[in-house]
């Protein structure tokens, strides 16, 4: 089968990308406490712009440090943020490589808080139900200082010479938690019907186009279905794709050039990443964040007892057990028959056969990856000599998932490397400086 | 009132002439990469001190060798590599007419976080630690040489990046503890045994580090006095007690150490070192962590969070240093300098001018090291010489900065000596400024 689509430009109302593939947001804890930023985090985006994805959306960076999902990465909440991510922008710029800067609000699911903020800020002012991450209900007034905050946050972006933003409006953040019928419990015009959940998220669309202008790339990631009842079976599921749909509709009217199709209410969620869920990794890294929530110490006795351990992780594999690749293609076929923009799709790609039939059947544009690029940051290239797949792929084993809380973000499957020196190695090689 | 001028008489080492009397003793967060090398953050955090006025800074432990850290994220000198990170931090310290030793260290089986690369660490023994169950493999005597070796090119590193000397970290229950200790060295060989066999990897590592650098290099040996082995749990043997350890200095002394540092403990931390309270809430914030370091670590989380197991704790640790946490090792001190004619200089929570002239004056010391007071106050030598015997907001000895730097940046977490919280906050974040990137 020709992967020729693959390598096709994707074009964007503003922007062009030389090829299809983009690294999903990923980024260890590199940076500084304070979210300024270091040399680390520019190594780490090296490494998947010169392995050939045409273009990089960054770690999730906080537009105000009580809306960071952990300490350690590099936020974008002060103009004094702004060299560091042009100086990152421009070393990537060398490769032929877009950046794509992801502007985030965790809302209230931060799994290591910091000791600066003991709360989170969210729709709602009931804890985050897996692990019990507490929160106050935004008033007014702080709902209209965090649309403010990103719009300064996609300001600085352009200013840092960044080709184009994307809202984290997935994966149980704040965006999600405004916008999911399971969790935004408002009475005022933020809550209740569909239009006033979708309303914070086309607000900060607004307020974004308005300080960066109309001819700037602005994306949107979403998860189509919240599937909350997939991670807690007495939850309520949250929004469906229906639902989802219409606000990708008003997305697009409001002025987003892209939807960035996900899935999961939560983070993170059995179908994303989905995958294995390494129970001994867990065990050992989860610890830290036992001080993080209500329920983190009753997870953790679940996850280091047997056989409580077994049957959580029976219950969390149960969802991808029929395929982790493409998982979220059908939702985002979806998305596409409903809008005119382009859709990116993101679950665990890393076959050019099955990225290419995803494109040319119109299920997405294009495809964006995080662990696989983790595994392979030279994915792309393996493709372009003609490989289905790098010889060692991604396993989803989701070892690097919960690793990256106390050890430099890496694969950790020791059963792809010939030794363990050599993840070692693999994982450190990060902290070197590549000429 | 005291005459404390003594504390800004400049103290004469034979290599090396430091300006006062007040050193900064080892102290530094987390603020490097995981892998060893050191960022501007460490600069930053170093450089806080010498604007205060400090006559020298004793580095942030420094493992000789990626398998000898405590916790990860501090900077390494095991590869020529982290040379230029030392000379660019050295010279800026110089700047503010400040020397800088390198403190050289090897955490043996004392690992509070052992990082991904080394699953256990090296020890005298097999037996792991006796607080958190740290589990560690006894080192063979291929191994021990081998380690001699890396502390002798972490010192060549050291006067390669233009360091002032080197202090050998041989103190508070890290590997050279558990070869010189007799309740935790059980080796059968030429390295366990009489007190000369346990002692031989310290004088081994100090002629090594000798040859290597020349005899006209400061070198200082930072040792434990007196482990008080049994402080905290009582059906423990004691360990290494004072008369042993001064025949050990004398020692060190003939192999050509230029100065000793005195601390006391044989584990850190003990309840002697840091001297203080036993901060439950931030401990049971912080202890988290280590849960998957340690055999007995489940156990001791356990403690901490439950009532009254964490008061019980709490009392027993607070025990040994009640009444008098300034100047804890005062007399151990004393005893150690009696015998030998190389300068000694001594820790313990110190931050009183008329205290620390009067230990001088009295020749209990020749100089102070000091480490959380400094964390409150950085610009404690000043605050002296501008007439204060304390600092008006001193430091409580509350130790929340230690149990802090497991998880947070390394800093005064007392909010009782700020205004605000928002002031606390910003003065712990102050490390990161300047950022890199400007």
């Amino acid at each position: 089968m020709s992967t020729s689509a693959i390598f096709e430009p994707l074009r964007f109302r503003n922007l062009t990308v030389k090829n299809r593939i983009f690294r999903s947001s990923t980024g260890g804890r590199w940076d500084n406490y304070d979210g300024s930023g270091t040399q680390t985090r520019i190594n780490w985006d090296l490494k998947t712009a010169r392995g050939g994805v045409g273009a990089i959306i960054s770690s999730h960076a906080p537009v105000h440090p009580r809306g960071r999902l952990l300490p350690g990465y590099a936020l974008i909440d002060r103009d004094d943020r702004t060299p560091f991510w042009r100086e990152l922008v421009r070393r990537v710029h060398e490769h032929d490589c877009k950046y794509i800067l992801q502007l985030a609000h965790a809302g209230r699911e931060r799994i290591i808080g910091g000791f600066e903020y003991p709360k989170g800020l969210s729709s709602t002012d009931k804890p985050e139900p897996l692990n019990g991450f507490e929160c106050e209900r935004l008033t007014i007034a702080g709902i209209k200082e965090v649309v403010a905050a990103f719009a300064a946050g996609a300001r600085r972006a352009r200013e840092a010479g960044a080709d184009g933003v994307e809202l984290a409006g997935a994966n149980g953040v704040l965006f999600t938690q405004f916008l999911s019928s399971g969790i935004n419990d408002r009475k005022d015009e933020y809550g209740g019907s569909l239009e006033n959940r979708a309303r914070f998220a086309l607000e900060v669309v607004r307020a974004v186009r308005e300080e960066v202008g109309s001819d700037y790339f602005l994306g949107f990631k979403i998860s189509i279905q919240e599937r909350l009842s997939e991670i807690l079976p007495w939850l309520r599921r949250g929004n469906a794709a229906d639902e989802s749909i219409q606000v990708c509709k008003w997305l697009e009217e409001a002025g987003v050039d892209c939807i960035h199709v996900s899935v999961g209410g939560e983070f993170p969620h059995p179908r994303n990443p989905a995958g294995e869920f390494p129970t001994r990794d867990m065990v050992k890294t989860y610890d830290s964040l036992i001080s993080s929530g209500l329920y983190t110490f009753r997870n953790y006795l679940i996850f280091r007892t047997w056989p409580l351990s077994a049957i959580w992780k029976w219950h969390w594999e149960k969802p991808s057990r029929k395929g982790v690749e493409g998982i979220n293609l059908p939702d985002s076929r979806a998305v596409k028959q409903a809008v005119g923009i382009p859709v990116l799709c993101t679950g665990g790609f890393q076959t050019a056969s099955v990225i290419a039939g995803a494109i040319e059947s119109g299920a997405c544009d294009g495809v964006t990856i995080a662990r696989p690029l983790i595994a392979n940051p030279d994915l792309v290239r393996w493709f372009e000599r003609g490989h289905e797949c790098a010889p060692r792929p991604c396993t989803y084993c989701n070892k690097c998932l919960f690793s990256f809380v106390e050890n430099p973000l890496g694969c950790y499957d020791e059963r792809r490397f010939d030794s363990r020196e050599e993840m070692i190695d693999q994982i450190l090689s990060v902290y070197r400086e590549a000429a | 009132m005291t005459d404390t001028s003594i504390i800004f008489e400049p103290l004469r080492l034979r290599t090396l002439e430091v300006k006062n009397r007040v050193f900064r003793s080892s102290l530094a967060g987390r603020f490097n990469n995981y892998d060893g090398t050191g960022t501007p953050t460490h600069v930053n955090w170093d450089l806080t001190f010498a604007r205060g006025g400090v006559g020298a800074i004793i580095s942030s432990n420094a493992p000789v060798h990626p398998r000898g850290l405590i916790v990860p994220n501090y900077a390494h000198i095991d590869r020529d590599e982290t040379i230029p990170f030392w000379r660019e931090l050295v010279q800026r310290v110089h700047e503010h007419d400040c020397k800088y030793i390198v403190q050289l260290a090897f955490s043996g089986r004392q690992r509070d976080l052992g990082g991904i690369q080394f699953e256990k660490g090296w020890s005298s023994t097999d037996k792991p630690e006796p607080i958190h169950g740290l589990q560690c493999e006894r080192m063979t005597v291929a191994e021990i040489r081998q380690l001699v070796d890396a502390f002798a090119q972490g010192a060549r590193r050291a006067r390669a990046a233009g360091a002032d000397g080197i202090e050998i970290h041989g103190c508070n229950g890290y590997l050279i503890t558990q070869f010189l200790s007799p309740a935790i060295n059980d080796r059968k060989d030429e390295y366990g045994g009489s007190p000369e066999n346990r002692a031989r990897f310290a004088l081994e590592i100090v002629r090594a580090v000798r040859a290597e650098v020349g005899s006209d290099y400061h070198l200082q040996f930072k040792i434990t006095a007196v482990d008080y082995g049994n402080d905290l749990f009582f059906w423990r043997p004691k360990g290494t007690g004072l008369a042993e350890s001064i025949q050990v200095c004398k020692w060190l002394q003939e192999a050509g150490v230029d100065a000793l540092h005195v601390s006391s403990g044989s584990s850190f931390p003990h309840p002697r070192n840091p001297a203080g309270d036993f901060p439950i809430e931030d401990v049971v914030r912080g202890y988290d962590t280590m849960i998957s370091s340690g055999r007995h670590t489940f156990r001791n989380y356990l403690i901490f969070r439950t009532w009254p197991f964490n008061q019980l704790f709490r009392w027993l640790w607070r025990r040994p240093s009640r009444g008098r946490i300034e100047g804890i090792n005062l007399a151990d001190c004393r005893a150690v300098k009696a015998a030998v004619s190389i300068p000694v200089v001594c820790t313990g929570g110190f931050q009183t001018a008329s205290v620390v002239a009067d230990a001088i004056a009295r020749g209990d010391c020749d100089g102070v090291t000091i480490g959380r007071p400094l964390i409150a106050n950085p610009n404690l030598v000043e605050l002296w010489r501008a007439g204060h015997d304390r600092p008006p907001r001193p430091c409580t000895y509350s130790n929340k900065c230690l149990i802090n730097q497991l998880e947070n940046p390394l800093g005064c977490y007392e909010e009782s000596r700020f205004d605000s919280r928002e002031e606390m906050v910003r003065e712990i974040l102050s490390v990161f400024d300047p950022p890199q990137f400007v």
